[in-house]
């Protein structure tokens, strides 16, 4: 149920995460429980996009915001939204220590490579190689793998998964997984490898082989 | 003074008319200031252009009143109302669409089309160097598709 | 035309200022309105890292400036507020840290476009007394020279500098002269630790009396940078009996306002401060007393007013109004119907 048109370029794959997203608690009946953190960048665009109730927070900040509000109403499903440079880089320690503390929350990564907002900027999960305005000459480092990081510090009863736009099944089936972690107490984080051909400068189907290379970097599937 | 305000969705040109009015005017000598606005997105938000064009040096890039107003889409227009004033010659494309219709012109060419309406306004007030602005159109459209037609579209806003 | 003249954004006069003031390094984070600042120097093949946020980019700045590299970074907002953290270090270490802050509508995110909401923040931002050097550039020509004033100053008297300027400046396109700065010479960088030689850099102190008395040191130090280098103008403040104070591109506006109203021989002037911090109290004082009425005009709530009344004389008495426009921008003829007003 859409609130209010998208501002996502075309092509962009918000749209795509945020209709599982609302699918999933649709068919869950969870509409009135759920709450939607949102960072900042292009995830800020979906505030007012679903039906849902949802807040703004600042850059990096989703996560301890959510944990807030998940320990001050328990019964809620609490869902951090955000993009990689959110999730990596500025927010990676609220990030880590949420996954520490085994905070229930779920955080959905959205993952294109870039700071898609301010324009196309380096991201911790550009790609090696990659161009952007900030690496001109491209990225000489491996990308971060936050998935496989935080794997590492969360409890074993976490839910922490890879997928991708490009299979909405996959995204609804996590998403559920995500939410049904939070109902059983534990910590969830879903990357979800996107597309940006608005910052990649991709047309048609390069931006789908964009993508799908992606995939040959970041593993899919359940951690 | 001078002052231009040109609106319209992002992807319709304003940036590059508000660079090529700008340049021009540069070109001719005289002071320029240009600031852009845009919204969040990066696609598909209204794309302003603030111009003031003058002898003497420009202390300050904004204002309410332009002179002379270009709106390219309904979303534009809506976002500059409050900066419809009198004494004002505006072009609004719900004026022209009609007109460019009928004359063949393709819609990727309608902020060049204007482009000729303003270069004449330009011309008559000596507030470009018409020369460098149709050279330097030249230079950055020659490589892209639709030349002929964003030449078409010149030419036809120009004699209007 | 005039071939020394260029026609460029304010972002691009920050950046040439920059490299022309010897600077080596910069740390960035994208935030807009200042990203501009960050990809024009990264453009020109100068050296810089993103780093993971504002936080980094700061303590960052910090360890460079010991080591003796000219480093700066440039933010905006929110990235303002966490670069205090690394400033605040610089502060109480008295590091050359040097930073361009596009001020943006605030509080949180606001907007990504303008205001003069960042006053307070680049002045007494951080846990400290406010002991930075703050510049407000009133036009591209200024962004340009108190940029290099900022490098060195900060250098030269070890106090951490800021060039606090705006979205609208950095993003306008204007006609500037930069050649008329080609004899400006630059203050050379140093290292603070150096090679062969053993000091102890702390920014904590076992008893309250340490850090008094440092502290009273360093005012000291403050004092000496306000007497030697804080800046402020005067425009046609001589016989007017009405003063409008204001900074930035507000004070551009006002005075075009003010030469207008002149012209209908209204007695008006206005009082600029070039330096937030240290602020020219001597002129300051020096231009209002007998004057009739102050006029504080800004993009905030009256930060730069709150500034400029803890430096007045207190045995001035004087009539005060205030056209507060936070996060928006005052054009000329909004200032000259607020002064007429006024008078």
């Amino acid at each position: 149920m859409i609130s209010n048109p998208a501002k996502f370029c075309p092509g962009c794959g918000h749209p795509i995460v945020l209709m599982m997203l609302d699918k999933v608690l649709t068919d869950l009946g969870l509409r009135d429980k759920a709450i939607l953190g949102l960072d900042i960048g292009c995830s800020l665009l979906a505030w007012n996009y679903l039906g849902l109730n949802t807040f703004q927070t600042h850059h990096g900040r989703v996560t301890p915001t959510v944990v807030g509000y998940k320990r001050a109403k328990p019964d809620s499903i609490s869902i951090g939204y955000t993009g990689d440079g959110g999730a990596y880089a500025i927010g990676i320690q609220n990030l880590i220590h949420a996954a520490r503390r085994d905070e229930p929350v779920i955080i959905l990564v959205v993952n294109n490579t870039v700071y898609a907002m301010t324009g196309g900027q380096t991201a911790p999960t550009t790609l090696q190689n990659q161009k952007t305005t900030t690496s001109p000459e491209g990225v000489l480092e491996v990308p971060f793998f936050g998935p496989e990081l935080l794997k590492n510090i969360a409890h074993e009863d976490a839910f922490i998964a890879r997928t991708t736009v490009n299979d909405p099944k996959t995204c609804q089936e996590y998403i559920k997984k995500a939410i049904e972690t939070q109902k059983a107490g534990h910590f969830a984080c879903v990357e979800f490898l996107s597309m940006c051909p608005t910052n990649w400068k991709t047309k048609g189907s390069d931006t789908l082989n964009f993508l799908e290379n992606m995939s040959t970097v970041f593993k899919l599937g359940e951690l | 003074m001078f002052k231009l305000l040109l609106a319209g969705d992002g992807g319709q040109g304003i940036q590059l008319l508000s660079n090529i009015i700008c340049e021009s005017a540069f070109e001719k000598g005289l002071e320029v200031t240009h600031i852009p606005n845009y919204g969040l997105e990066q696609r598909g938000g209204v794309s302003l252009a603030f111009i003031k064009i003058d002898d003497n040096k420009i202390v300050y890039p904004k204002f309410t009143t332009p002179d002379l107003m270009l709106v390219m889409s309904d979303q534009a227009r809506e976002r500059v109302e409050n900066h419809f004033g009198e004494k004002q010659e505006v072009l609004d494309i719900k004026d022209f669409k009609e007109t460019l219709v009928g004359k063949g012109i393709i819609s990727r060419s309608y902020n060049i089309f204007f482009l000729g309406k303003i270069f004449k306004i330009l011309l008559e007030k000596e507030l470009i160097d018409i020369n460098f602005a149709k050279n330097y159109l030249k230079n950055k459209l020659s490589s892209k598709p639709g030349f002929e037609d964003n030449l078409k579209a010149l030419e036809f806003g120009f004699k209007l | 035309m005039d071939n020394n003249k260029k026609f460029i954004t304010g972002a691009e006069v920050a950046v040439q200022a920059c490299i022309d003031a010897g600077a080596e390094m910069m740390y960035g984070y994208p935030i807009t309105p200042g990203t501009e600042v960050f990809t024009g120097w990264i453009g020109g093949g100068n050296k810089y890292l993103q780093t993971e946020d504002e936080i980094a980019a700061g303590f960052s700045v910090c360890g460079a400036v010991m080591a003796g590299q000219k480093t700066f970074t440039a933010t905006a907002g929110p990235g303002h507020t966490l670069m205090q953290d690394g400033f605040s270090m610089a502060e109480g270490m008295r590091l050359p840290f040097v930073s361009i802050v596009a001020q943006r509508g605030g509080p949180s995110s606001g907007t990504v476009i303008y205001s003069q909401q960042e006053v307070t923040l680049a002045c007494f931002g951080g846990n400290g007394e406010g002991m930075r050097i703050v510049y407000s550039p009133s036009s591209l020509e200024e962004v340009y020279l108190q940029t290099r004033l900022a490098f060195n100053y900060a250098w030269k008297y070890r106090f951490p500098s800021v060039l606090l300027t705006d979205g609208y400046m950095l993003k306008t396109r204007g006609v500037v002269d930069l050649d008329q700065f080609k004899d400006l010479e630059n203050i050379d960088s140093y290292p603070l630790i150096k090679e062969g030689e053993v000091k102890h850099w702390r920014n904590i102190y076992t008893f309250e009396e340490e850090l008094y008395e440092e502290l009273e040191k360093q005012k000291k130090d403050f004092e000496k940078v306000r007497d030697e280098i804080s800046e402020a103008e005067e425009f046609e403040t001589t016989d007017a009996e009405v003063i409008v104070i204001a900074h930035g591109l507000v004070a551009s506006a006002s005075k075009q306002a003010i030469i207008e109203l002149r012209n209908d021989n209204k007695k008006i002037g206005l009082w600029r401060p070039i330096t937030l911090r240290p602020l020219d109290d001597k002129s300051l004082n020096k231009v209002v007393k007998g004057k009739k009425k102050i006029l504080f005009i800004e993009s905030s709530m009256g930060q730069c007013a709150k500034l400029v009344k803890d430096e007045l004389d207190p045995i001035i008495s004087i009539e005060m109004e205030y056209l507060y426009k936070p996060a928006v921008g005052i054009g000329v003829d909004e200032i000259k119907e607020f002064i007429n007003k006024n008078i």
